[in-house]
């Protein structure tokens, strides 16, 4: 991992000097977008092929159960290495992954015996698994600090301050053995505290204890004084690259078994029948999302994760029929969500202060609110998510709110003509013309409210279809075109209905 | 006078069963597992088994609706209105949970907004209310919680559940919003049975479905708000619906299953609370699920019928009477083929014929007495020779039926040669077969 960010940062060196890296990253505002972009990348990804498989709650299920994997590594490491291991080595991260495929294949067991229905199945499942982690976590893990607060909500806003320290010039480490000149020896008494009894008192014990030995690394020296010039550090956010390369690991997944997810995707039957192991892919996939869960833990948290899953592939769905495009756009919105959402918590939304409105509210209610708006990350990116899906919801040209209410009216509207002039193309020159296209009754005939009938003949008549004669509506030349052509496209040739035709 | 079906017997006596084991559990847990019942685990198992009994008979309505996850939706929905609550009113219970039912509810009135207006499914959306509800939730706690030196204690108890904080004014509240909403049940018993299971036909008889639909979605979301106390977000879905997908594995009727549910939960809930006084470390919620899980997977394994344990019997003793049927006519037509019946085979040979199924075969004719062996031989008994002509005519005339039945007229039967076509058809189409056959073999 640390040679991989050298590699990486030596490329980043080509193009920008250290300096210049290091006050980049050192304001917690990149970081925590760069951090988020790529839960946000990945996240959409994948979750676009849960959600177009009705799997959309999975990740809620995995994001919970991932917990019981890594207590479990955990508790296992615990045993064999005597001693608590890292938080972040990478047998907790298998264990999370390990975690994920057991709640699925758990799932599949219950809903395959045919006596529980799949969502019903997950509700059960998933709980278990966490209830069983909680207790594990409050029965065995006593002294290890697991801290539930940080797994349930994640601190993307100091992940900056997490990093490894890159040396690049001036690279001198330091290690002091008791016998060098500037070790500080000091006489101590070693059993003073263990009896109980003063330096003083006879039977004490001496020791000399060196206070300062011990390796130090480069950037450690420079602090303590040891060596005399400054090196060049850079400071690189350990998340970032733990979360780069499960992104890439995502991409690289999606992009080489595009086809094949896919086609289990759409028709898991012509998959198995092809001969593409559809249940394997599935697998596959669950591993994935369990590490992209694991991966964004530390950000934002076991229950935010799922939003970054759900919500950006959610609006992607409203806006596009293309699962390409589906890719492309939930990624952008749940990057575009990061963006802002920083801002948001920050007390910014989009370009609008929210200082303002707080004052205002306080004005009004005397509610004595504080008007420094300051809150959760994580929580504030999904929102801005949240926000981007309401605006596609309400906005997309297709499947939209509004359009689909512009759409009913334009029907509605082209519903009234056709009738209207139909009626007057039936009657027109009959003897009862007199009676059925009289303009002041003519609403009674269709039980409409006198105004509605006024709007549209108005309508039909500043298009030039009717024309008022007489007290009378009846229809122009360019009308009666209109009807004949409706009644060639609409009806059968014989001027049945077409639906008297069908079977 | 209503007819008492075997089914319906099965039930109540179940019932009878659980409360009794929940009674016996109480001397059971304390002289065996040392729990002592003071005041506050009296609360806690009370409050417990009450919650179970209410979010097991309306949890039974999620499951039939197949909505089981929202539970787990809308409980992590009520976080926003627990904040705002806390932030207009301070930390008065009756207003965090009147403000945790409004969020909840709203969130409820979004997924179904959602889901009837676009061509999102009903999970996707339970997701996103699910994340962005939770969102603006830490939104609001995070801003409580800059702006005064409250503690994330809140979060921690929302989360997880605090059961050990339950007073006797929270069970009543309890008792009190149960007996609500078991009243609502009964009064609109009929209507929600048909909402849940035809919505479109209760439509068309002029219901207002919509309105029942979100009627019973409120009474959940009740449910719900009573359990984030004891059980916390993340464990009040299984708290919801493990009584009732038990209870679905022993009824059919839904009266049964939601009375069966509640005194699932009920033992769940109690069992749970009492099991996790046994030692301090053992935390309530979590201990309520597991002893639910465990039901569950006794109700899926036990129940008569459906039970995976009856199955697999069913299976066992169909595939081993297929062996032995079939090595019964191996048997037949190797004697028959030697001359006489009471024609000794060498066990090779069967083994050979069919495999591994027909040591499995030959050890239930041997039990069933229809064989004996003879050194390494086997040979048919008496009987055995009987049910051996028995079964072989049987599939003689299966074959002739399937040749010719067509031909003599015979009626229609879905062929399955397990069974005796002879108890199948008519006695006067038998033997117009029995005619056919006996002019093919003669």
């Amino acid at each position: 991992m640390f040679q991989l960010e050298q590699w990486f940062i030596q490329f980043l060196l080509y193009f920008v000097s250290p300096e210049a890296v290091n006050s980049f990253l050192r304001d917690p505002r990149h970081t925590a977008i760069i951090i988020g972009t790529l839960i946000a990348v990945s996240g959409a990804l994948l979750g676009s092929f849960l959600l177009l498989r009705g799997m959309a709650l999975t990740s809620d299920a995995i994001s919970h159960t991932v917990l019981l994997g890594i207590v479990v590594a955990f508790l296992v490491l615990l045993a064999v290495q005597g001693q608590a291991p890292d938080l972040s080595s990478p047998w907790l991260i298998l264990g999370a992954a390990a975690a994920g495929v057991a709640t699925v294949i758990l799932t599949e067991a219950l809903h395959r015996s045919g006596l529980v229905k799949q969502d019903a199945a997950l509700g059960l499942a998933f709980p278990l698994l966490f209830a069983l982690a909680v207790i594990l976590i409050a029965r065995k893990v006593e002294n290890v600090h697991l801290d539930v607060d940080a797994v349930m909500m994640g601190e993307i806003g100091l992940a900056w301050a997490n990093s490894n320290s890159h040396c690049l010039e001036n690279c001198e480490s330091v290690s002091i053995t008791p016998d060098d000149p500037r070790a500080q020896i000091n006489r101590q008494c070693t059993n003073c505290r263990t009896l109980g009894i003063s330096p003083r008192d006879e039977g004490a014990q001496f020791a000399d204890i060196c206070t300062n030995c011990g390796v130090y690394s480069p950037g450690q020296a420079w602090q303590a004084g040891l060596i005399a010039t400054q090196p060049v550090l850079l400071f690189w956010p350990k998340s970032i690259t733990v979360l780069a390369l499960i992104t890439l690991l995502t991409i690289g997944f999606v992009g080489l078994f595009y086809k094949e997810l896919k086609l289990s995707t759409f028709d898991p039957a012509l998959a198995a029948a092809l001969g593409f192991r559809p249940a394997l892919l599935n697998y596959a996939l669950m591993v994935v999302v369990s590490l992209v869960v694991v991966g964004a833990f530390d950000a934002v948290g076991s229950i935010l994760v799922i939003a970054f899953f759900i919500i950006p592939p959610a609006a992607a769905y409203l806006l596009t029929d293309r699962l390409s495009w589906m890719l492309l756009l939930s990624a952008v919105i749940g990057a575009v969500g990061v963006y802002f959402g920083y801002d948001l918590a920050r007390g910014r939304f989009l370009w609008l202060e929210m200082g303002g409105l707080l004052a205002g509210l306080n004005r009004l209610f005397g509610l004595g609110l504080s008007e420094q708006w300051n809150s959760s990350i994580s929580a504030s990116m999904v929102l801005m998510i949240f926000f981007l899906f309401l605006v596609a919801w309400v906005f997309s040209p297709r499947y939209g709110l509004v359009s689909t209410l512009v759409r009913r009216a334009a029907q509605r509207r082209h519903f009234a003509d056709q009738v209207v002039m139909g009626h007057i193309y039936h009657h027109q020159g009959q003897v009862a013309e007199h009676e059925e296209l009289i303009i002041l009754t003519l609403h009674h005939h269709f039980r409409w409210s006198p105004r509605k009938m006024a709007r549209v003949l108005a309508r039909l008549r500043s298009s030039y279809l009717v024309r008022f004669e007489k007290g009378l509506v009846l229809l122009t030349p360019q009308g009666e075109a209109r009807v004949h052509r409706f009644r060639q496209t609409q009806l059968g040739r014989n001027g049945q209905s077409m639906a008297q035709n069908l079977p | 006078m209503m007819q008492l079906t075997a089914e319906d017997r099965r039930v109540w006596l179940l019932i009878g069963g659980i409360s009794l084991l929940a009674l016996l559990f109480i001397p059971f847990s304390q002289l065996f597992l040392n729990v002592t019942y003071d005041y506050t685990l009296r609360t806690v198992a009370l409050g417990g088994a009450l919650l179970g009994v209410v979010s097991g008979v309306l949890g039974s309505f999620a499951i039939l609706r197949q909505e089981s996850l929202l539970g787990d939706a809308l409980s992590h929905a009520a976080l926003p209105g627990v904040a705002m609550a806390f932030l207009l009113a301070g930390r008065q219970l009756p207003w965090l949970l009147m403000g945790a039912a409004a969020a909840s509810w709203l969130g409820v009135y979004f997924i179904h907004a959602v889901t009837r207006s676009t061509r999102l499914k009903q999970d996707a959306t339970m997701g996103i209310v699910l994340a962005a509800w939770f969102a603006a939730g830490l939104v609001l706690l995070t801003y409580i919680q800059s702006r005064s030196d409250a503690s994330q204690a809140g979060l921690k108890t929302f989360i997880f559940g605090q059961a050990a904080a339950i007073s006797r004014q929270d069970v009543q509240l309890i008792a009190l919003v149960g007996g609500v909403a078991f009243l609502i049940l009964g009064l609109l018993w009929k209507e929600f049975k048909l909402v849940t299971f035809d919505p479109e036909f209760a439509g068309a008889n002029g219901f207002r479905v919509y309105l029942l639909q979100m009627l019973l979605s409120t009474l959940i979301v009740a449910a719900i708000v009573m359990g984030l106390q004891l059980a916390g977000v993340i464990l009040m879905v299984g708290m919801l619906i493990a009584p009732g997908i038990a209870a679905r594995q022993w009824t059919n009727q839904l009266g049964q299953m939601v009375i069966l549910a509640a005194i699932f939960g009920a033992f769940a809930g109690g069992t749970g609370a009492i099991l996790s006084a046994v030692d301090k470390d053992l935390p309530t919620g979590p201990m309520i699920i597991v002893v639910s899980f465990v039901l569950v997977l006794l109700s899926i394994a036990l129940a008569p019928g459906r039970g995976l344990v009856w199955k697999w019997v069913r299976l066992r003793r169909d595939r081993q009477q297929f062996a032995a049927q079939t090595v019964l006519r191996e048997l037949f037509h190797y004697a028959y083929d030697h001359g006489s019946l009471m024609t000794p085979v060498p066990e090779k040979f069967i083994l050979g014929v069919g495999g591994p199924a027909a040591a499995l075969g030959l050890r239930r004719l041997r039990e069933q007495g229809l064989v004996q062996p003879e050194g390494a031989k086997w040979q048919l008994t008496p009987e055995g020779i009987k049910a051996a002509s028995h079964t072989v005519q049987n599939v003689l005339l299966w074959d002739i039926y399937r040749q010719f039945g067509d031909e003599l007229g015979l009626p229609l039967v879905a062929e399955d040669r397990q069974q005796d076509i002879r108890h199948l058809l008519s006695a006067e189409a038998v033997a117009r077969l029995e005619e056919k056959l006996a002019g093919r073999l003669g």
